[in-house]
């Protein structure tokens, strides 16, 4: 760790009405990286997303939960939902929307980010995502968008295969009806 | 202790993830195959349950900010009051404490207490993110690990008693030959003081199979009320008493020959218990062992051992399963493995499994009625001990 003499250190600052010297300052980090692993179910969605191009969910009869992203366990019940998967067309609704004007660290951003939270159809849950081909002031909640996926061989299994959405060409039929 | 409990509680259920160097599993899973597994022991199901309390050691383990929230849907806390349990390594014991107040208070009758750790995820190694834990302006500068604090603490210990390092190796051939009975164990070995001694030295005088591993996994018990307990279990193990107690977190003000904080813990979870003679009334015992001279310590603070003498009396075999007093039949961290907080959760679950006659293979002989299981962690200066028996 490398200690560093702060330029302010002989600047006075005024605190409650006395002055006083501004503290010296040293630097200090935590030295670590992280691997994750996607989980049982997260390698199973991603596996699929890669192969089929499609997403893949569990499902909690008794609850009747449908979870995107898939889980192993229902976390209402507990119920054990490793024989639950079934297949999901990765099309959805817009449920909320924002347009991002500054980075992390408050500095503007050359163009404006659409994000947006969108609910997969036919499930209980969905995904952030950005969303694609569309200009900010077109954007409407509760509008259907699709996916818009790496191509095939590009596609590494990880949600860096998601490009986006984009506005749904023909209005999605809903795979099934909840409740 | 100003005042006895009068709710008793008692552990109705456990579960244990397997421990391993790196699970596919993420901590969520990880936390639900140990905690569904506690629920159906106990024969309640997750709407049963009022509360939960996850113990989870330092954030960047897992390489989440905030993990306890993150864990949330795995340990069964949704839509449940839920508490996290941190303090460091002393986290699993911890955690049945804080599950016996909400308990004893009379706040719930059921709570489910859930330990995780995904180390795995924390690269190159755990110990880049152990140097935070050091003062920044008094110790960091130094660029410190954990090795070089426990290395200096078991020389200190060596020297003021006379003790060997042959003698500290043979916690480690103990506890790893322990282990070969434990389903989900890590690193069980059949090995002899030579070969831990021909081990490298990672900071003398400590070598590397006198160390814990790194490990991924989760352990979970289920709490209940007296009414609750009797009405669900025909083996209810009764948390006859807890204590906790932190020493100062300046190394240079405390005793490192002695571990006077678990000594102190030992004697509050001990005067709940209505323990006068630690050695007589206490069949057998779960000290926490990440180092292997740790167990020594231990049991010299919670009174069971004389002071120093700890080395002899394991090496005269008062320590093996068969021995007078049993101590980590699990396998310890040494052979088990050391998923921080679950290992803590997972030393009360081998004395719940040894108390109700379950070990199986590990069972130690004699229909033990009392143990106890402490861990150790914070800033390497906190003792937690929990007291299990059958009455």
């Amino acid at each position: 760790m490398r200690r560093q003499r702060d330029n302010a250190t002989t600047r006075s600052i005024a605190v409650g009405g006395l002055a006083r010297v501004e503290p010296r300052v040293w630097r200090g980090a935590m030295p670590v990286q992280f691997l994750y692993t996607a989980g049982a179910a997260g390698e199973r969605f991603f596996q699929t997303l890669k192969r089929k191009g499609i997403f893949t969910a569990t499902h909690c009869e008794e609850c009747r939960l449908t979870y995107l992203p898939p889980r192993l366990y229902c976390e209402r019940c507990f119920a054990d939902l490793s024989d639950t998967w079934r297949d999901v067309t990765p099309v959805g609704r817009v449920y909320t929307f924002t347009i991002v004007h500054v980075d992390r660290e408050g500095g503007p951003l050359s163009s404006p980010e659409l994000v947006a939270f969108v609910r997969i159809d036919g499930t209980d849950g969905g995904l952030v995502t950005r969303l694609l081909e569309i200009a900010p002031e077109d954007v409407r909640i509760d509008m259907s968008v699709e996916i818009t996926l790496a191509p095939p061989r590009k596609r590494r299994g990880t949600l860096e295969d998601i490009l986006g959405f984009r506005p749904a060409r023909s209005v999605a039929k809903r795979p099934f009806t909840r409740r | 202790m100003k005042r006895k409990p009068r709710r008793k509680v008692a552990v109705i259920g456990a579960g244990l993830s397997l421990f391993m160097r790196r699970a596919l599993e993420t901590g969520k899973e990880l936390s639900y195959y140990a905690a569904s597994q506690a629920l159906e022991t106990a024969g309640v199901r997750l709407k049963d349950i009022q509360a939960v309390v996850m113990a989870t050691a330092p954030d960047a383990f897992d390489g989440v900010h905030m993990k306890g929230d993150w864990l949330l849907d795995g340990a069964g806390g949704v839509r449940k009051p839920y508490t996290r349990a941190y303090v460091g390594g002393g986290s699993g014991v911890f955690s049945i404490i804080s599950g016996w107040t909400l308990v004893a208070s009379g706040l719930f009758d059921l709570v489910l207490v859930v330990g995780e750790e995904k180390m795995s995820s924390c690269q190159p190694h755990p110990q880049g993110a152990f140097l935070t834990i050091f003062d920044h302006t008094i110790e960091r500068p130094l660029g410190p690990n954990l090795l070089w604090i426990f290395s200096l603490e078991q020389h200190r210990y060596m020297s003021s008693y006379g003790i060997r390092n042959e003698d500290i190796a043979l916690v480690s051939v103990k506890n790893k030959r322990n282990a070969l009975n434990h389903p989900a164990a890590q690193v069980a070995a059949n090995l002899s003081v030579k070969d831990v001694l021909a081990s490298d030295v990672v900071a003398w005088p400590v070598h590397r199979l006198m160390v814990s591993p790194v490990s991924d996994g989760a352990a979970a018990i289920v709490l209940a009320a007296e009414h609750v307990a009797r009405r669900l279990s025909e083996k209810p193990v009764w948390v006859q008493g807890v204590g906790w107690s932190l020493d100062t977190s300046y190394w240079g003000n405390r005793d490192l020959a002695y571990p006077r904080y678990v000594e102190r813990a030992a004697r509050m979870a001990y005067g709940m218990a209505g323990i006068s003679e630690p050695r007589k009334e206490i069949h057998i015992a779960e000290p926490y062992d990440p180092f292997a001279y740790k167990e020594l310590h231990h049991l010299e603070g919670l009174l069971l051992a004389d002071r120093g003498k700890a080395p002899d009396d394991l090496a005269r075999g008062r320590f093996d399963r068969t021995g007078e007093l049993p101590t980590c039949p699990s396998g310890g961290l040494m052979g088990v493995g050391n998923p921080i907080a679950a290992a803590g959760v997972m030393k009360v679950c081998e004395l719940f499994w040894q108390l109700r006659g379950e070990a199986g293979a590990r069972q130690i002989p004699g229909n033990p009625e009392r143990g106890v299981a402490q861990a150790w962690g914070d800033l390497m200066q906190i003792g937690t001990v929990a007291v299990l028996g059958v009455h």
